[in-house]
């Protein structure tokens, strides 16, 4: 079992617990032991509209936390995953701000030193871990179900820095889909963004983005969508219906963590994976997942 | 005794503002062997030459010592003057008392002292100069040009023009280039093949060319006027004595329609057996030995069906490759470019739909020997498209990709607009996305303004990407001319792609031991005063392979390597620069470091004799041997260490 | 008048707003110069279609020194920050950083800060999370609670006081 500190954030620990129920239930299946450590704080990328160095500085102090411990990090949310990760690249390539942050959070005996690694679910499953090992795992495959996956725009861009995917075609996720049973097809929408960073000054503009998503999808006949961020599901999953009404359309399109297709395809059982939770109508699929197996 | 005579410049007040010349050349007339001192404002200068020619001879001076600007300007001149004035041109030292002296200097009493050391110090190694002859190497009146291109083929053509024989190799079956692929010209309309063939049958046909068709330059040894080159001619497993051009085994080929056909950009198929277009020269088939099932497997059905097609017998599977060792005076190189992998620019489509495709694709499809005979169409259709959108500087002028302007690009996409208009219903859309219209050359601009005449919209934008749907394909531009954002909808997408240089031009450009720029074309000597020499002497460069450039450029440019390499040619014996390393022949004992140490591969054990030997041609003076030498026994004639040590007594 | 004159002129964080300055000045050397308008970033910014914002524009009143204007602006508030203006800018432009730093200069001025920043922002340097743990519904129409699913309590900072003392070195004292 190779260990990993667990760093949650703000918004799945908070709100979108399906996502942190599937992934504890299906990552140790991988070989993947969680440590959760305590003293987390937000990562501060949704406050940095207001204050870039309060981002920095929230960055460090969780990075710094889980380096304590001399642990690589594990992040389900990419927009924290972007938060930390450019902060490190800040911290590493700047000694003048580094010891700056450093004497800030010297406060609370944090010291950031640059040793932790710092992954995403799908870079830890597709480069880590290795397809092979999932494939094993696979019990009821998802034979039948497409698949129109959504990586997120942080987890893709800015490609500047180095982030876990490709920024223009993407293919990690499908992968995973594939070794899961599942097909992932190409669609013209793929890296549209969900809106969900204007929340607070516009929310209507977001449910616009998301639910014009939801519609295209929708009509391009996928069995569901799979994503694998927090604000994303929020987003297209927990405000689906809002969003058919901001853009006048009945939206009715699945909305699933990769997480919690994963457990499906490995066996582990609905409950242990938070399927209750998805507001968006997942029966579609597991009622076919019970008529393909049974 | 020695005879020395001092002459310092004033260099205007270049010099004399922060020296006192008048001091200076007082202070030298008292020095050990030196008979006259003067000083003029300008030595460089008629005036200043005759100065120094006269005092050689009134004073009977067998050596002369300038105290001026850097060698580096005047060297050659005052050599030559000296050398005017009957004494031998390497009895010149040249010190330097402008760059590093008086423009160096604030205080004119310590540069004066200084300029007085560096005279003395000069004065001293003049002393003990010896009077060098340069060498001579013969020089073989032949020349290469690598690439049949309209570069190469016009090179070749001057240059076998001025009555010196030519190998021209080409690595295609035929040659032609890029050209070739073309269906017309811009901004005259030209046919492209109308203009090209007469030039590929005058190529053919000249007494004084060599053609070597798909054939490739392996190895490259020696130096200017001496260049000994291999060349691999490839097999094309047809006896091209026998075969008459008729085509039949391209036709009967078991394969034929299968194999994606580069010429037409991979668009279209051909055979296994081919002859690239139908103007080819020579016009011979070729067998591919990546696609013939023949030469891949051993076998092809019952047997191959060329050669039951071949009236003429002239399949010969057995056909080896062949190295040719040729030796030539000069290399024209002139091997031209490529274009930009459009599929690196994925978020413009090219991998996800037929429809998306680039500009030299399009002259396939609108050329009438390409593979839809000329009707433009949608790839994945066949269906003439409704709309047509140019995406201009896809990959160029890019930090993420290639940094440089493509320079044919906007010229190109007008170009296609007008043949488009004339092939397509005239209610088709057309749309150019452009960042900036570069229309700079002779009739260019006139041409630019004829085509704002056909009905095109055009947008001051680059689009972000092109979305791809299943039902269509959409592309959103910001045009800046009226801050609105438009949604294109369309059929076909032409990308104008960057140029880039061929694949292997590194490999290449170390054969011939030539540099490159930093977006990795061939590098020319100087941009503006010399930009078809290299820094490589003997070899020039041409067309595209320098740089992208449009037709009228590449064969300006291919007319003027060809000039540059005639020049070599007409000599009958190159001198070279006796300024170079020296063995002793006493002290050597042939232990080899220097061979080793040599970049320019100018040393090599005599092996009878057992002594190293210094090939006058190829050594460039770099010094690496003499500080590698064990013994001692190499020296740099005319910087010994005997005289720089006096140099630098004098100076302490 | 510089742009330092320009925002001096309101009241506190006279540090924090020459720190913002200096950003904005960067920003307008080093990148902001190879900027040739080409366009490609408003061509596929994600919030042009709904709000009208043109990075392009931010770049070019950024280059002018036309900062008051945008400072001033609600239009640099409708940025998404999908990053795809960096990603796809030929001249390695970042409008979307541009737009984070004058944000940032905004709130530095004493602007008020739109939407529900304010309460993201007091959540943050309360519990250390920009919200709270919910209760939320399942599709079935039931409610859970974070320890209903068996998932531990939310990691926060241990020392809330301690916590808020570091972010104080850097938070804003308007809010």
């Amino acid at each position: 079992m190779t260990r990993y500190a667990l760093y949650p954030g703000c918004l799945m620990p908070t709100e979108q617990y399906g996502y942190e129920v599937s992934l504890k239930s299906t990552l140790p299946l991988l070989g993947v032991e969680l440590v959760e450590l305590q003293g987390f704080s937000c990562c501060g990328e949704p406050l940095k509209s207001i204050n870039q160095m309060l981002t920095l500085t929230l960055s460090a102090r969780n990075l710094a936390i889980c380096e304590k411990e001399e642990l690589d990090i594990l992040v389900p949310c990419p927009m924290c995953h972007l938060a930390l990760s450019e902060s490190k690249s800040i911290l590493d390539g700047d000694a003048k701000m580094k010891e700056r942050i450093n004497s800030k959070l010297s406060g609370e005996g944090l010291e950031y030193r640059g040793i932790s690694r710092i992954f995403h679910i799908i870079d830890l499953i597709h480069d880590v871990i290795g397809l092979d090992a999932v494939r094993e795992k696979v019990e009821k495959p998802l034979s039948g179900l497409n698949f129109a996956t959504h990586y997120g725009c942080h987890l893709i861009r800015p490609s500047s820095l180095g982030r876990p995917v490709d920024p223009e075609n993407p293919q990690k996720m499908e992968n995973i889909l594939e070794a899961l049973g599942a097909k992932a097809d190409d669609y013209a929408e793929k890296l549209d963004c969900c809106g969900a960073p204007l929340l607070p000054v516009h929310p209507e503009t977001s449910l616009t983005k998301a639910g014009q998503k939801l519609r295209s999808i929708q009509e391009q006949e996928f069995s569901g969508m799979a994503l694998s961020c927090p604000w994303c599901h929020k987003m297209y999953d927990s405000r689906q219906k809002k969003a058919g009404e901001t853009v006048g359309a009945r939206l009715s399109v699945p909305v699933f963590y990769l997480t919690q297709l994963m457990g499906l395809a490995f066996g582990v059982d609905g409950e242990k994976l938070g399927l209750d939770l998805n507001l968006s109508p997942l029966e579609k699929v597991l009622d076919r997942e019970k008529e393909v197996t049974s | 005794m020695r005879r020395i005579g001092v002459f310092v410049c004033h260099c205007g007040i270049n010099i004399a503002s922060k020296v006192d010349v008048e001091d200076v050349t007082d202070f030298s007339s008292r020095l050990e062997g030196v008979v006259v001192s003067k000083d003029y404002k300008y030595m460089c200068s008629d005036p200043g030459a005759k100065l120094i020619k006269d005092s050689i001879s009134e004073y009977g001076l067998d050596g002369v010592v300038i105290a001026s600007c850097s060698p580096r300007m005047h060297e050659h001149t005052f050599r030559g003057v000296a050398e005017d004035g009957g004494i031998n041109p390497y009895n010149v030292e040249i010190t330097n008392i402008r760059e590093q002296c008086s423009w160096a200097h604030e205080d004119r009493g310590e540069a004066t002292k200084k300029a007085k050391s560096l005279v003395r110090a000069a004065v001293a190694k003049a002393l003990l100069l010896e009077p060098l002859e340069k060498s001579r190497t013969p020089v073989t009146p032949e020349a290469l040009v690598i690439g049949g291109g309209i570069a190469g083929m016009q090179a070749a053509l001057d240059i076998a023009d001025d009555g010196f024989k030519v190998h021209l190799v080409e690595k295609e079956p035929t040659i032609g280039g890029r050209m070739a692929q073309l269906d017309k010209t811009f901004p005259t309309l030209d046919c492209s093949s109308c203009i090209l063939t007469p030039k590929m049958m005058e190529t053919k046909n000249h007494p004084n060319i060599d053609l070597m068709t798909y054939s490739r330059v392996i190895s490259v040894e020696g130096s200017v006027g001496n260049y000994r080159v291999k060349v691999l001619k490839k097999a094309r497993y047809v006896d091209v004595d026998k075969c008459t051009g008729c085509g039949d085994c391209t036709t009967a080929c078991r394969i034929a329609g299968h194999v994606p056909d580069p010429f037409n950009m991979n668009m279209g198929k051909r055979a296994a057996a081919y002859i690239p277009f139908p103007q080819a020269i020579p016009l011979k088939a070729t067998l591919d030995p990546d696609h013939c099932l023949m030469l891949r497997f051993g076998k092809c059905g019952d047997g191959p069906l060329c050669v039951k097609a071949c009236e003429a017998g002239a399949i010969d599977f057995d056909q080896k490759d062949q190295e040719i060792e040729i030796n030539v005076g000069t290399i024209v190189v002139a091997t031209g470019y490529d274009v930009l992998d459009a599929g690196k620019l994925f978020e413009y489509g090219y991998t996800r739909s037929p429809d998306v495709i680039t500009t030299l694709e399009l002259e396939r499809l609108i050329s009438s020997s390409g593979p839809t005979k000329g009707e433009v169409v949608l790839p994945s259709s066949n269906e003439k498209p409704r709309s047509v959108t140019f995406i201009l500087c896809a990959g160029s002028r890019d930090e993420t990709q290639c940094t440089w302007c493509c320079r044919i690009g906007c010229m190109s996409a007008l170009k296609h607009v007008y043949l488009l208009r004339e092939k397509l219903p005239c209610e088709t859309e057309i749309n150019i996305c452009y960042t900036d219209i570069r229309s700079f050359g002779k009739g260019y601009e006139e041409f630019y303004r004829k085509i704002r005449g056909v009905g095109v919209s055009f947008f001051r934008g680059r689009p972000s990407e092109v979305r791809v749907s299943r039902k269509n394909i959409t592309i959103d531009v910001f045009d800046t001319t009226t801050n609105k954002l438009f949604e294109i909808g369309t059929e076909m997408v032409v990308l104008v792609p960057a140029l880039v240089p061929r694949a292997d031009s590194e490999e290449f450009s170390r054969i011939l031991g030539l540099s490159r720029s930093g977006d990795g074309f061939l590098l020319e000597a100087h941009p503006k005063l010399r930009p078809m020499d290299t820094f490589v002497n003997g070899i020039f460069v041409a067309g595209c392979c320098q740089g992208p450039k449009d037709i009228s450029d590449t064969v300006s440019q291919a007319s003027g390597a060809a000039s540059r390499a005639a020049g070599i040619l007409t000599k009958d014996e190159l001198e070279n620069d006796p300024l170079i390393a020296w063995v002793d022949p006493e002290v050597c004992v042939g232990c080899g470091v220097c061979v080793e140490v040599c970049a320019y591969s100018a040393r090599k054990i005599n092996e009878v004799t057992g002594i190293a030997e210094v090939d006058d041609a190829l050594c460039a003076g770099c010094g690496a041997c003499i500080a590698a030498c064990p013994s001692n026994a190499c020296t740099h004639r005319n910087y010994t260490k005997q005289q720089l040590v006096r140099m630098i007594d004098e100076v302490v | 008048m510089s742009i330092t004159d320009l925002t001096s002129m309101a009241e506190a964080q006279v540090g924090e707003r020459q720190e913002i300055n200096e950003r904005l000045r960067k920003l307008r050397e080093e990148v902001s110069d190879s900027c040739f308008q080409c366009a490609r970033c408003t061509s596929g910014c994600e919030a042009h279609k709904l709000l009208e914002l043109e990075p392009h524009r931010i770049v070019a009143l950024l280059k002018r020194g036309l900062i008051d204007e945008m400072v001033n602006s609600d239009i640099i508030w409708t940025c998404m920050s999908c990053f795809k203006c960096k990603e796809r800018c030929p001249q390695k432009v970042a409008p979307v950083n541009i737009l984070f730093t004058l944000k940032n200069l905004a709130v530095a001025s004493g602007k008020q800060i739109p939407g529900d920043f304010t309460a993201m922002l007091q959540s943050a340097m309360g519990i250390g999370l920009i919200q709270d743990v919910q209760s939320v519904p399942t599709r079935s129409g039931e409610t859970r609670r974070r320890e209903d699913l068996g998932l531990p309590p939310c990691s926060k900072p241990v020392d809330p006081a301690k916590f808020q003392q570091t972010i104080m070195t850097v938070a804003m004292e308007k809010v």
